[in-house]
């Protein structure tokens, strides 16, 4: 029960869980969440493009993606990425594809498909008139989203950008299936070194729980912020 | 049949009502009327108790609102009241509409509910629609259901809050002629309104409110002739200019 | 590219001599279905309570709500996982503690709680959003009308919620659908799970993985298809 809780191991290995466990976690929600909104970006643009085929490839990418569990899709990219690796290259045979490299190619082209939505309806939710506006100023295409579009879409979207980051900053606990020690990977591997289930896991939950929730509160009064200014 | 005494109410230090006084009685049509914000929709929801106030009495029909042992659904039940933006249920046809309390709350049978229903769905000249949908019915149209609807409880009083002004004028008539009926057939009305041709043709007295506060409480006659406040008189000039 | 085709191997006896490798998948598909209803059956009572609870006057419904929200919402589904199966067991006195880790199919029925709690914090948020989207005379008139606050509930302010909500309901309802996966990680034999259970035996990894994708698009495209026909049942006439 609770009084048997022995909340040393857990100070003996915050080391290990934060210096190598959370550095993890960390490091690839930012890469996955800049990368995937840099490729969510284009999609978007691509399918509000009106260029048939690729607005139709764009849609077909996004629809798939958001249809499959995030697990087979890492399992899918673990093993398709040595022959995609080999097909780049032209190499004869599969090559290496670390499972780091694996992980981040898998969470950012996961999190293009969510994060393009996003920006979809952000772009959608600035008037037709600003782009008018901006084409009647003789204005480019991209002038006019670069300029005027995209920085309205953004701080429309902002908050549901940053929840997405907190929902994929959950979502890496998933690398769990490749054996990679993230944050919660490390408490695990504590747990069953030490037989410690009870106390690891608890703990994990709660620092994700704080990590998260207080997160969440900044977005929240972010998301106030901009109501204001709008 | 309505007795308000001394009531108040606030939210902080902003007072919403400050020491109303007036009373119903038996078949008597009484027309509340005021600049907006003056209070009058408040007064007329603290009847049936949809808003609290921390002060003073109200009685209907010998039931004290503001007393712990009153049962609140049971003496709403006899209060029909009509709102401003109809508030029919989107989802339920015309006739759900009309049965629903009739069976949740007074316990009629489907078939009992159902013909006292149409009774008055016929009564405000609307039988052909009812296996229609909210949706599917005009402003005016919706408004007479919604009296009905009211009045399908048996109410020994009813309520109205300002029931034409969220209507379209072309549609403003057919809602106070079954208003006008129903006074004409010796129903108890408390009606905040700012129609003076209905208040001038059915009303038996006249209450101004202005801040919170009942600045007039008088017969109609007396009230349109020589109001006595200096604020009825610009009120009135100013609804009666046009 | 040297990857071996082989479309064959479904129809090949799976080593757990059960029937084909294809047998094995549909009765992964299965298992992820039923884990699917069995938690959404959770996830729309319970999210439909705490949805209700924040929209009450009453503080301390709103705080329980509120809380509710946050703890599930705020821990990832992996480690909730995690703390159904291995952790819950341990915190229950020790004789129904043993029980539970007995008990046959313990990862369905975890998975079937674990999920159906997770799913109820996203669906009370719903609830609540399509509640609040309702003019606030709705709730008034049924009072006026003798309702009980719970009359009121369940006559007015429900059912024209859950139509307005049926699109966003339908988006997690194909998300709890794809967490069951998640179960995988505590034993769950779904969908996923068998995929790879298949890549393991038979090295072909893409018919493995090809195939589960498929068939995830069919449940979703079943799913997509019966809300919208669901939508148009549902679907009030001269409402907008």
């Amino acid at each position: 029960m609770l009084a048997s809780l022995d909340l040393s191991v857990v100070a003996a290995s915050l080391p290990y869980l934060f210096g190598e466990g959370m550095v993890f976690t960390l490091t690839l929600t930012a890469l996955a969440a800049s990368g995937g909104l840099v490729l969510g970006t284009g999609l978007a643009l691509v399918r509000l493009s009106g260029v048939p085929g690729l607005t139709h490839a764009a849609k077909l990418y996004v629809e798939l993606m958001r249809a499959l569990p995030l697990v087979l899709v890492i399992f899918w990219f673990y093993f398709l990425m040595p022959y995609l690796g080999a097909w780049a290259t032209g190499a004869a045979s599969p090559i290496q594809v670390g499972p780091f490299a694996s992980a981040l190619i898998t969470f950012t082209l996961f999190e293009a498909a969510y994060f393009a939505e996003i920006m979809r309806a952000g772009i959608q939710s600035v008037p037709k008139g600003q782009s008018a506006a901006a084409r009647a100023l003789g204005m480019s295409y991209a002038q006019t989203m670069r300029l005027v579009v995209l920085p309205q879409a953004f701080r429309n979207m902002l908050p549901l950008l940053l929840t997405q980051t907190i929902v994929l900053f959950q979502d890496t606990s998933l690398v769990y299936v490749l054996s990679l020690t993230d944050f919660l990977g490390a408490a695990s591997k504590v747990a069953q070194r030490d037989g410690r289930l009870v106390e690891m896991y608890l703990f994990a939950a709660l620092v994700y729980f704080a990590v998260c929730f207080a997160a969440s509160l900044l977005v929240r009064r972010l998301q106030a912020r901009i109501a204001v200014v709008r | 049949m309505i007795v308000v005494e001394a009531v108040s109410k606030w939210y902080g230090d902003l007072a919403v009502l400050s020491g109303c006084t007036t009373a119903v009685a038996r078949g008597e049509v009484v027309v509340v009327c005021g600049p907006s914000g003056s209070g009058k929709s408040t007064l007329l929801k603290c009847v049936n108790a949809l808003e609290p106030f921390q002060q003073g009495q109200i009685t209907v029909d010998g039931t004290r609102v503001k007393d712990r042992a009153t049962n609140l659904p049971r003496l709403r039940a006899r209060v029909g009241m009509v709102f401003q933006h109809f508030e029919l249920f989107p989802h339920l046809s015309v006739t759900d509409n009309l049965t629903l309390a009739q069976r949740k709350v007074l316990g009629r049978s489907g078939e009992e509910a159902r013909r006292r229903g149409l009774d008055l769905l016929a009564r405000v000249g609307l039988s052909a629609h009812a296996e229609k949908f909210p949706g599917q019915l005009s402003g005016g149209q919706q408004q007479r259901v919604a009296i009905a609807r009211a009045l399908a409880m048996d109410p020994v009083v009813m309520l109205f809050d300002e029931p034409t002004s969220a209507l379209d004028p072309e549609m403003v008539g057919e809602v106070l002629d079954v208003m006008v009926e129903l006074a004409r057939d010796g129903m108890t009305m408390m009606v905040v309104t700012h129609e003076m041709g209905f208040a001038r043709k059915v009303a038996d007295r006249v209450v101004f409110m202005d801040g919170g506060e009942i600045v007039e409480d008088a017969a109609k006659d007396a009230f349109f002739s020589r109001p006595r406040s200096e604020r009825a008189q610009q009120f009135l000039s100013k609804i009666l200019a046009h | 590219m040297t990857y071996h085709w082989n479309w064959g191997v479904l129809f090949e006896p799976s080593p757990e001599g059960t029937g084909t490798y294809a047998d094995m998948l549909l009765s992964g598909l299965a298992w992820t279905v039923l884990t699917a209803l069995g938690s959404w059956a959770i996830a729309f009572g319970l999210g439909s309570v705490i949805g209700v609870m924040r929209t009450l006057p009453s503080r301390a419904a709103n705080a329980v709500g509120a809380a509710y929200v946050e703890l599930f919402r705020n821990v990832p589904l992996l480690v909730q996982m995690f703390l159904w199966y291995f952790v819950l067991p341990e915190l229950l006195p020790a004789r129904i503690g043993a029980a539970v880790k007995q008990m046959p199919d313990a990862p369905f029925y975890t998975a079937v709680l674990c999920l159906g709690f997770f799913t109820a914090a996203r669906v009370a948020e719903q609830v609540r959003a399509g509640i609040r989207s309702l003019p606030r005379g709705q709730a008034l008139a049924g009072t006026a009308l003798g309702l009980t606050v719970a009359q009121t509930y369940r006559f007015v302010l429900l059912p024209h919620a859950y139509r307005i909500i049926l699109p966003p309901l339908t988006s997690e309802f194909l998300n709890n659908l794809k967490n069951t996966s998640v179960a995988l990680t505590i034993g769950l034999l779904e969908l996923t799970a068998r995929a790879r259970a298949m890549q393991e035996f038979s090295f072909q990894v893409f018919e493995a993985f090809t195939a589960a994708t498929l068939l995830y698009l069919a449940v979703n495209l079943v799913v997509v298809a019966g809300a919208t026909l669901l939508e148009r049942r549902l679907a009030v006439p001269g409402g907008r």
